[in-house]
């Protein structure tokens, strides 16, 4: 038969059998929520670039009267981020294996985590804030871009942890099945996306 | 007694970074033939996690972090 | 032919939703791409009259050298706000939301959008931000023109920061709908609708839709920034605490270069279905036009600070910029040649649209041309800041972008209401508006060589005989778009029944009832080749019973 051979556009020809709805409706949120993170990609590296524009603008960095930040305390806090994210690996990888048990203990490992973080952030940002009065608005372009672009990822962090919290509750009630867990896929996509920024602003910020 | 906290932070977060590393990178090993694009994304950034790995290594053993206006 | 519907059975290609029930879900809260279309077009418009009555307050100040109209600061605020509106509440929601919405879904045989629920949520976060926008005069409207630049934005009146949540909801609203966009056309195709068999507005679209979802990520970014300084002290780029104006002036042009294209890629895309459609013949260089629009999306990420030449930057990094942006002109070039060549021979019908395309070929070259002028250092250190740049960026935005939307209504009219605008109105219209508007902007570039600069509530006596013309004939130009106006509402009863297609176009969007049913097709069409081959039959299959009395398809099981 003609159509057979026919040049397909993508996706939509192929006959997968019965669930070749969810297989298709699965691709385009795979795509759509992979672009949504390419744009918020762009809004931290917009950020970023402005950061180390006015970092460039000649002066002494970091600026007279503000001592450098603790990176001792931050790599620690780096770290148990960086430690959430290969628990999430895990907690997806078991769920693919079909190990519920493992897989709820790697998520709940990884919001834990995550909020071991946030707890970081905060009492740096309490130390920062009354021992070293550095403030967001009153510290020059040095609390103007170290509180936003942190803040901003500290925000990604807590929503992250609100929504790997949503996927755990779901799962134990029963709402992905072994072939059907897209949302377990985009909530690792979008913990690891949260990672991988650190990555970045804790090089700038802290070690360069 | 004094507790030198600063060399405690420094240590876990030197062995925290090598398990990290670790980790990731055996997961990365372990994934390197995964089909499908999530799984593309999921390989890039679990180098990206391994490399942060390295980096927090760095940072907590002093080695990166001392440059500019070091106090 | 059976097999083409076993083909994709049971796919999203044969997913239809239930017919929406009732006037909300139906025209106010609709998630069909095609009210969605509409509804953008209808709000573009309202937005594009308050914004037009703004350029004739800005028209009638300048009759006379001395003014005298309105105070100069409410003429400041008249012409941000006007060119605010003008960029994002018209012609971006109407090239892209509008005409995109409406259009390309039914060209590459979909049935929606990827995300339907996402399209309607981008839609109705615009009339919000449009409201927000106006609403700002009643705070003391932004008064530094519409790209704010600080410091003059930091001292500016509070409706600066709504001018800055206005720009900020239209951002999002658009990078939701790039994002739409770009999955439904690259997973969203018809069986055998391969890239290079997409109508060429589809490929403009495609060329545009990664442009607003970047760039307006990056515009975000620097309105928040803005808004925080101006709410929380937050400083970035005020010079006295460290900030660097200068860096507004990146990260604003970052993203609003890219939107110039953002506004004129998806006309070209509505001029390269209108020529082909009246001339009768094959479109010229089909690939090039599409490779064009993707080459002019790439660049246009390379060339933003030659708005910036006159800021202080550095000369070594002048030449580059300057370069990039003159290679803009290849691909554009190759575009107009290949609308030309179209035209060549063929066997023309002077429709309004058609009218309308031909004279934006016309305007835009011109505006182009101005725009290579200026992307010279030396050239532009003279001309910055005074009325040739304004005229150059009406020539590609009026004669340009609203004269390719204006095109684009007359010609897609019938397909969203079923009924034929009436032509004869219409070429009054065209004739009354391209007269008018070349009478009201021509003249601006001689001014601004001879040195009147921009933004200025009042003016040198020199250059007052000049001004009154120009004012003439912009009451002129509005005087066509009202009965542009007035020709689009008497039609929505009283037009000429259009039937399914009167242009005897051959996209697929033609093949089907006017307006279309609320799922678009019955069978989901399978394509064979490019739509533009005019000596061959139609090469589509599985859309015989698009036009008889054939029951539509089953809506899904709601779940």
């Amino acid at each position: 038969m003609a159509v057979a051979s026919l040049p397909h556009g993508d996706a939509l020809a192929h006959d997968d059998g019965p669930d070749q709805l969810y297989v298709e409706t699965r691709e385009l949120r795979l795509q759509g929520f992979l672009l949504f993170l390419v744009s918020d990609v762009v809004l931290f590296a917009s950020f970023i670039f402005a950061y180390l524009y006015l970092r460039n603008t000649g002066q002494s960095w970091p600026p007279a009267g503000i001592s450098r930040l603790d990176v001792a305390f931050a790599s620690v806090n780096s770290m148990v981020l960086f430690g959430s994210g290969c628990t999430m690996h895990y907690a997806l990888e078991n769920w693919k294996h079909n190990n519920f048990t493992k897989y709820a203990v790697f998520m709940v490992a990884t919001i834990v985590l995550g909020v071991m973080f946030l707890g970081g952030q905060g009492y740096e940002y309490t130390t920062l804030m009354l021992k070293d009065h550095v403030t967001w608005s009153g510290s020059g372009i040095f609390g103007a871009s170290f509180f936003t672009l942190t803040g901003m990822h500290g925000f990604h962090v807590a929503v992250g942890v609100i929504y790997l919290t949503t996927l755990l509750l779901q799962s134990l009630h029963g709402k992905y099945t072994k072939d059907k867990y897209f949302g377990l896929t985009a909530g690792t996509l979008y913990w690891h996306f949260v990672d991988v920024i650190w990555v970045v602003l804790f090089s700038i910020f802290y070690l360069i | 007694m004094h507790i030198d906290w600063v060399l405690v932070e420094r240590t876990v977060a030197a062995v925290g970074s090598v398990i990290v590393f670790v980790v990731a990178a055996v997961a990365l090993k372990n994934d390197w033939k995964t089909p499908g694009i999530e799984n593309q994304v999921f390989k890039v950034m679990l180098g990206l996690l391994a490399i942060g790995g390295v980096i927090a290594f760095l940072a907590g053993i002093d080695v990166l972090g001392r440059f500019a206006g070091a106090a | 032919m059976a097999a083409v519907e076993t083909v994709h059975a049971g796919g999203i290609a044969d997913h239809v939703h239930p017919e929406p029930q009732g006037f909300v879900r139906k025209y106010i809260f609709s998630i069909d791409h095609k009210i969605i279309g509409i509804q953008y077009m209808i709000t573009g418009f309202v937005f594009l009259v308050l914004a037009g009555l703004l350029a004739e307050v800005i028209r009638v100040q300048l009759m006379h050298a001395n003014g005298g109209f309105v105070s100069a600061d409410t003429y400041n605020e008249v012409y941000s706000i006007h060119g605010s509106a003008m960029v994002w509440l018209v012609v971006i929601p109407l090239a892209t939301g509008a005409f995109g919405n409406f259009v390309f879904p039914l060209q590459i045989g979909a049935r929606d959008v990827a995300f339907p629920w996402l399209n309607m949520i981008s839609f109705w976060l615009f009339p919000p931000a449009g409201l927000l926008l106006f609403g700002s005069f009643l705070l003391g409207a932004p008064a530094a023109g519409w790209t704010e630049y600080p410091p003059m934005s930091l001292q500016g009146a509070p409706g600066t920061s709504m001018w800055c949540a206005a720009i900020f909801l239209v951002g999002i609203s658009s990078t939701m709908t790039g994002l739409n966009f770009l999955v439904t056309l690259l997973k969203m195709r018809a069986p055998g609708m391969t890239f290079t068999r997409m109508p060429l507005f589809c490929w403009a679209q495609f060329a545009t839709a990664p442009m607003s979802m970047i760039a307006t990520t990056a515009l975000a970014a620097a309105l928040a920034a803005l808004f925080m300084e101006r709410q929380f002290g937050v400083p970035f780029f005020d010079p006295t605490k460290g900030g660097s104006p200068i860096l507004w002036q990146h990260m604003f042009w970052f993203y609003s270069h890219p939107a110039v294209y953002i506004m004129i890629l998806p006309v070209f895309g509505i001029i390269s279905e209108i020529f082909p459609t009246f001339a009768r013949k094959p479109i010229f260089g089909y690939k090039m036009i599409a490779f064009s629009s993707v080459s002019i999306a790439l660049l246009s990420f390379m060339v933003w600070a030659h708005h910036m030449f006159t800021s202080g930057m550095a000369p070594a990094l002048q030449l580059p910029f300057m370069v990039l942006t003159m290679l803009i002109a290849i691909p554009t070039g190759i575009k107009i040649f290949s609308w030309v060549a179209t035209l060549w021979e063929g066997k023309i019908r002077y429709t309004t649209a058609m009218l309308f395309a031909i004279g934006f070929i016309a305007t835009f070259t011109f505006g182009g041309i101005t725009g290579v002028f200026l992307s010279a250092v030396p050239f532009d250190l003279h001309a910055h800041g005074t009325y040739f740049i304004v005229a150059h960026l009406h020539y590609v935005l009026v004669g340009g972008s609203l004269m390719g939307i204006l095109a684009g209504v007359y010609y897609w009219y019938p397909k969203m209401t079923g009924r034929l605008m009436n032509d004869k109105l219409g070429h009054w219209t065209f004739w009354l508006f391209f007269i008018g508007f070349n009478g009201t902007f021509l003249p601006m570039h001689m001014l601004g060589l001879l040195g009147m600069p921009r933004r200025v509530a009042t003016y040198d006596p020199q250059f007052q005989h000049w001004n009154q013309i120009e004012s003439i004939f912009s009451f002129v130009m509005t005087f066509a778009l009202l009965l542009f106006f007035a020709n689009m509402l008497w039609s929505i009863r009283h037009g000429k029944k259009a039937g399914s297609n009167p242009w005897g176009a051959r996209t697929l969007e033609w093949q089907i009832p006017s307006p279309p049913h609320y799922y678009n097709f019955k069978h989901i069409p399978t394509v064979f080749s490019t739509p533009y081959d005019f000596a061959e039959p139609l090469p589509y299959a599985g859309l015989e019973d698009e036009l008889n009395d054939t029951p539509g398809p089953m809506p899904a099981a709601v779940h």
